[in-house]
């Protein structure tokens, strides 16, 4: 700014034309958007609260929880399991790690749910035994261990642990190989590289999509309603079955799902933060941080185009 | 070397060690021997072979046929009535202990501190308490003029500090012989000399030490002994004052013409 004999100049900045367009447009159609939420008399926004704080929602929104806790373990232990054992040069491992991975991510997870429901069709009688000889140290009676709940949960997770197996691969083959060969360098164990050197790397590529994972089978777990469970929107479905009010309590189902998504996109946000310890010279800032530096930013911004314009006027 | 007592047994002894990748012979017949407390460089054309013997020398590549010892063991085998029998993981991770590697990308594990850097290994492999080994680290890390680096990444060093961090996290497995794989090539010229430095306090300390390299300055000032291996062989080998200023084989001539 010192072009004019070292005097300052004021700077124009470039007009955007379309940028405003663009922005006018946005703000009437948020508006149609509010107006149309708050003015439909349909929505009945009264029943939607109403039923959003009550018993039957909250312990359907429980379900719901501990359907994608445990279908998120057994997706995140077996698939991690199965993605090591695809990595494995024994042909014997990574065959069968490959075809559970063809076989769960080629069938609908809505198949898969009704197939444990019905499992009793098939085998009456479960029993944990030595193979081939009928000796059995326990044994028990499959349709009285795959109730609704057991099959969603044992099914779903069945069924994640084929996409978190592709999941947790990318993230072992991103590790440099010289990492290993450093740890091996050491007197490290291959079990000890994995652990220690190979996994804690490998979860900063796996954490993000896994959490997306986790967002999904939240939705997901919806599906559990079809085989009897009453989850957050099998309780929303008995309650309109009773009243007839469809389409409020669909929207306290959505409500309940949008609220724990949030609350999973900040835990997201903070373990990826975690897990990024060493990847970056300066750790990523945190949503407030952010927040807080833009308000300086803009701040700061008006601070000295006023500036500007005051040294021209002196 | 007249008494056969176990301080004449040399550090690494090979004869005839041959190592083929895909069909590619890149090892034909290798014959090398380190005695303790001195310093050895390989020297040679890329692709000549000599990271490879390296790395079979600690086990990180299996050797197809010869015989390589260290410490008077074989490496990777045990012979026994006869026979041998191959070493399980277990004992090959136990040898491989005992011999410290610095690579040419560092391979700093990312995750982790400096000062994790050089204690996992202690922790974890020799299982020498947490307090001990950080106190053992921070003499090595101040041994390699990093002091105070303790809580750094490895992200936030420049390249000549993280080998000064790698050669610490070898030596904090009190290791009997050092591998360097080109330990300056990957640094900016202007942090090589601090890399050097390091190596020629440590040659100077008496450990015994196998490095790959392209720094002849190096080689002719510190080593012992050179060999030069030109596609899986070697050429020529002796006193560097003899091997580098007068060479007798025309490939040895060619390959110094270029790099001095």
């Amino acid at each position: 700014m010192t072009t004019n004999g070292g005097d300052a100049v004021k700077v124009v900045p470039v007009r955007h034309v379309g940028r405003w367009i663009g922005a006018v447009v946005m703000v009437v159609l948020a508006v149609m958007l509010l107006h149309t939420l708050l003015f439909t008399s349909r929505f009945t926004w009264s029943i939607v609260f109403h039923y959003f704080g009550t018993s039957e929602i909250i312990q359907g929104v429980v379900k719901t929880l501990e359907l994608t806790v445990l279908a998120m373990i057994i997706g995140i232990a077996l698939g991690v399991a199965i993605a090591i054992m695809r990595l494995s040069p024994n042909r014997l491992l990574s065959a069968p790690a490959w075809a559970y991975t063809w076989f769960f991510r080629g069938t609908p997870v809505y198949v898969q749910l009704l197939f444990w429901f019905n499992i009793a069709a098939l085998f009456p009688q479960l029993s944990i035994g030595i193979p081939f000889v009928h000796a059995a140290f326990l044994r028990f009676n499959a349709g009285n261990f795959f109730t609704p709940f057991n099959a969603a949960f044992i099914g779903l997770g069945l069924n994640e642990a084929a996409y978190m197996s592709e999941i947790a691969r990318s993230g072992l083959i991103s590790v440099d190989e010289g990492q290993i060969e450093a740890a091996s360098s050491l007197g490290m164990r291959r079990s000890q590289t994995l652990r220690l050197v190979v996994l804690p790397q490998a979860m900063r590529v796996i954490i993000p999509p896994t959490g997306n994972e986790v967002i999904s089978m939240l939705k997901t777990t919806s599906l559990a309603s079809a085989i009897s469970v009453i989850e957050t929107l099998g309780a929303a479905q008995n309650i309109y079955a009773a009243n007839y009010e469809v389409m409020p309590l669909l929207i306290t189902a959505s409500l309940w799902y949008l609220v724990v998504t949030t609350v999973l996109s900040i835990g997201q946000f903070y373990l990826e933060r975690h897990f990024a310890k060493g990847a970056h010279r300066t750790p990523p800032p945190t949503p407030i941080a952010r927040l807080k530096a833009d308000v300086r930013g803009i701040a700061g911004k008006f601070r000295t185009r006023r500036g500007v314009v005051a040294e021209v006027v002196a | 070397m007249s008494t056969a007592t176990a301080e004449a047994t040399p550090m690494v002894e090979a004869r005839g060690v041959c190592k083929s990748f895909a069909g590619v012979e890149v090892l034909k017949g290798v014959d090398l021997v380190v005695k303790r407390g001195e310093v050895t460089c390989l020297i040679g054309p890329s692709g000549s072979g000599k990271s490879t013997l390296l790395r079979c020398i600690n086990h990180l590549e299996k050797h197809d046929a010869g015989e390589l010892r260290v410490d008077g063991h074989l490496v990777g085998y045990e012979y026994r009535d006869g026979k041998l029998y191959e070493r399980n993981d277990k004992q090959i991770c136990a040898e491989r202990a005992k011999i410290g590697m610095v690579f040419q990308r560092f391979n700093l594990f990312q995750h982790l501190t400096v000062l994790d850097n050089v204690t996992i290994g202690q922790v974890k492999v020799r299982r020498v308490g947490g307090d001990q080994a950080a106190v053992r680290a921070k003499e090595l890390l101040a041994r390699v003029g990093l002091a105070g680096k303790e809580g750094a990444y490895p992200s936030q060093l420049s390249g000549g500090q993280q080998q000064r961090v790698a050669i610490a996290r070898a030596l904090a497995m009190e290791p009997k012989l050092m591998l360097f794989d080109e330990p300056t090539s990957a640094l900016d010229p202007e942090l090589v000399g601090e890399v050097l430095d390091v190596m020629k306090d440590l040659a100077r300390s008496g450990m015994t030490m196998v490095v790959v390299t392209h720094e002849m300055g190096f080689a002719r000032e510190v080593a012992d002994t050179v060999y030069f291996l030109d596609h899986g062989v070697i050429e020529e080998s002796g006193d560097p004052r003899e091997v580098l200023t007068a060479p007798r084989s025309e490939r040895l001539k060619g390959f110094l013409s270029k790099v001095l």
